[in-house]
C-alpha cells in the first residue's frame, strides 16, 4: 500500500466540523491530527488479502441469534 | 532473586480459597454470614488503601448470605459456590444497582437488567459484595492521568504500583482478601493483565463460551468476561458456572456444555506443551526476571512429564497488534458515538483518545482488519492443534509505579495477552512467582478452542509444583 501524506491541520478541522464535531477545542484538533496518522498508518500496516472471497471474522448470519 | 516473605494481619477467613471455604460451608462448619461479614470488614480495613471498589452493597450481600446459610441448614446445599462472596468489574449491570462504568457519563446510571454471568453465580448461591474499579469502559493504554471519578486502584503488593487493567480492581481484590473470587472483562488483556500484576489466575476462555450480556461493551468482536482467582481450581469452578449458550448474547457459541475440569488433576504427563519464545524481532523486550521465570516454567513442564516443543507463531506480536487497533477505534466509536459528539469533555483522556481515533478509520482498513483477522485465527489454530496445550509470555514486565509512564504502557501494550483476543483461544494468566522487587511474574498457558479443560490442567499442575500460592501482600 503506498503512503498516504500526513493530514494537515485545516483538513482535520474541514474533517470534524464535516462530521458534526462543531465544537472541538483547538487541543482537541490538534490531537486530532496527531491520531489520525496514526490511525492511517495502523490501515496501511494490515496485510491485504490476496482472495476477495476471504470474508471477515464476524460476518452476518440468518436466522439471527 | 530475593524471596519475597509478606506478613499480613488479615482474617483467616478472607483468604479462603474458594475450594476450602465451600468445603466449610458444605459441612456446616462456616456460615455464609459469617464469611460475607468478614469480607465487609475486609474491605472498610484496607479499601481506602487499595481502591478494589467503586460500589459496596453490604445490605444486598448480608441478605444474601442469611439466605444462603438457611439453606445450607436446611440441606439445600447448591453446589461449590454457595455462600461465596465475589464482586464485579463495575461494566457489568445488577438490576436496581448503579453501573459506572468508571466513567463520568454513567454516574448516575442505574440499570434495568442484570447480567447473565451474575444471575448464573447468584442461582448457583454465590454472594456479590460490589462492583469493582475500573478503567473508563474498559479504555485504556496503560497511562495514568489521574482524570477519572474514582481513586486509582492501587495494587496490594505495593501501592505505588500498577494494577494492570482495564478489570483494575478485580485483581487486588482477590490478591488482597476483599473478594473471594472477581469478575472481569478482556478486549486486549484486561483480565490477564491485572492477574498478571496482582498474582492471581485470569481466564480468558474460547470467545463466545461465556455470555457477555448485561456488561457494557467496549469492543464488541474482541470483548470476552472472565474470572479471577487465587487457584487455578477455584478459577476452573468458577468458569463452570459461567459457561454455556446464551440467546441473549449474539456472539454466544452454541456448542454443548462440557466439563470444564476434565483431566484437571491428572498432571503433565503424556501432554505435549507447545512453547513460544520468539514474539518477532520487533517484539518489546522482556525483563530478565521474566524471561527466567518463563525458563524455570519450560523446566517444570518437563519434569512433570510433559514433551516440550518449541513453536511458532504464525505471524510477529506486532501483526496481531495491528488489528486490534483499528477494530477496537472503530467498534467503540460505534458503541459511544453520540457521547463523544454530545459529551467528550466528560470522558478521560484514555476514552477520548480512542473516540478521536475511531473518527478517522476509513471503513476499508476496518474491513481488512477483520479479514486479517480471520486469517491469523485459522493460522494459529494450525499451530495450536499440533499440541495439547501453550506457554507463552504474557506481560513483558511485572507492574511498573504509577510514576513510570512509559513503562505502564509497556506493561499493557508490549504484551502477548491480544494475539488470543484477535484468535479467539483460551488463555489464561498464571502466576509464576516474583521478581527481585517482590512483584508477581505471570505467563499464559493457551488452548485449542474450547478446550479450557487442558489449559487448566496444566495450570494446576504447575500451580501444585510451583507453589506459588503460599504468599500473600502484607496488608
Amino acid at each position: 500500500m503506498s503512503d498516504f501524506p500526513a493530514w494537515t491541520q485545516d483538513e482535520i478541522n474541514a474533517f470534524a466540523a464535516r462530521y458534526g464535531l462543531a465544537n472541538l477545542t483547538p487541543d482537541h484538533l490538534a490531537r486530532m491530527r496527531e491520531l489520525a496518522d496514526r490511525v492511517s498508518a495502523a490501515g496501511r500496516a494490515i496485510p491485504r488479502m490476496p482472495s476477495k472471497g476471504d470474508e471477515p471474522a464476524s460476518t452476518f448470519r440468518v436466522p439471527l441469534a | 532473586m530475593t524471596a519475597v516473605t509478606p506478613v499480613t494481619s488479615a482474617d483467616p477467613l478472607v483468604y479462603l480459597t474458594v475450594s476450602e471455604a465451600s468445603r466449610l460451608i458444605a459441612a456446616r462448619k462456616l456460615s455464609p454470614v459469617e464469611l460475607v461479614e468478614a469480607y465487609l470488614a475486609r474491605i472498610d480495613a484496607i479499601d481506602d488503601v487499595v481502591h478494589s471498589y467503586i460500589t459496596v452493597l453490604a445490605d444486598r450481600a448480608r441478605a444474601a448470605a442469611r439466605i444462603a446459610e438457611a439453606e445450607v441448614l436446611a440441606g439445600r446445599w447448591k453446589g461449590p459456590l454457595h455462600g461465596i462472596p465475589f464482586a464485579v468489574k463495575d461494566n457489568y449491570h445488577v438490576k436496581g444497582v448503579k453501573t459506572t462504568g468508571g466513567s463520568r457519563l454513567m454516574l448516575d446510571y442505574v440499570a434495568d437488567e442484570t447480567s447473565t454471568a451474575i444471575e448464573k453465580l447468584e442461582a448457583a448461591g454465590a454472594i456479590l459484595l460490589g462492583k469493582l474499579n475500573t478503567w473508563e469502559y474498559g479504555t485504556g493504554t496503560g497511562e495514568i492521568y489521574h482524570d477519572l471519578p474514582f481513586p486509582l486502584a492501587r495494587n496490594p503488593w505495593n501501592p505505588a504500583r500498577h494494577t494492570g487493567g482495564s478489570s483494575t480492581g478485580a485483581g487486588v481484590a482477590v490478591a488482597a482478601g476483599t473478594a473471594m473470587f472477581a469478575l472481569g472483562s478482556d478486549t486486549g488483556g484486561s483480565v490477564r493483565l491485572p492477574a498478571a500484576a496482582t498474582g492471581v489466575y485470569g481466564m480468558k476462555a474460547t470467545y463466545g463460551l461465556m455470555s457477555r450480556a448485561g456488561c457494557l461493551p467496549n469492543c464488541w468482536s474482541l470483548d470476552v468476561v472472565g474470572p479471577l482467582t487465587w487457584t487455578a481450581e477455584d478459577n476452573a469452578t468458577v468458569a463452570q458456572v459461567m459457561a454455556g449458550y446464551d440467546p441473549r448474547d449474539p456472539q454466544s457459541a452454541d456448542v454443548p456444555s462440557y466439563d470444564l475440569m476434565a483431566g484437571f488433576d491428572m498432571g503433565l504427563k503424556g501432554l505435549t506443551i507447545g512453547v513460544v519464545r520468539d514474539l518477532g524481532a520487533d517484539a518489546p523486550s522482556m525483563d530478565p526476571d521474566i524471561v527466567t521465570k518463563l525458563a524455570e516454567t519450560e523446566v517444570l513442564l518437563s519434569e512433570l512429564g510433559a514433551t516440550v516443543v518449541e513453536i511458532a507463531l504464525p505471524a510477529p506480536l506486532s501483526k496481531y497488534r495491528s488489528v486490534t487497533g483499528t477494530i477496537n477505534w472503530a467498534e467503540s466509536l460505534s458503541i459511544h458515538e453520540q457521547d463523544f459528539m454530545e459529551r467528550s469533555h466528560l470522558m478521560g483522556k484514555a476514552l477520548k483518545d480512542k473516540m478521536t481515533s475511531g473518527f478517522t478509520v476509513r471503513a476499508v482498513d476496518y474491513v481488512a482488519a477483520t479479514r486479517y483477522r480471520r486469517q491469523l485465527a485459522v493460522t494459529t489454530d494450525a499451530v495450536i492443534r499440533t499440541v495439547d496445550a501453550v506457554l507463552a509470555p504474557c506481560t513483558f514486565i511485572t507492574a511498573p509505579t504509577f510514576e513510570d509512564q512509559e513503562r505502564l504502557v509497556k506493561f499493557t501494550f508490549g504484551s502477548a495477552t491480544s494475539i488470543f483476543n484477535v484468535t479467539g483461544h483460551p488463555a489464561i494468566s498464571i502466576p509464576t512467582g516474583f521478581d527481585r522487587d517482590g512483584m508477581p511474574t505471570s505467563a499464559q498457558i493457551v488452548g485449542r478452542y474450547f478446550d479450557e479443560a487442558t489449559t487448566y490442567r496444566v495450570a494446576r499442575a504447575l500451580e501444585k509444583a510451583a507453589g506459588t500460592r503460599g504468599l500473600r501482600p502484607a496488608l
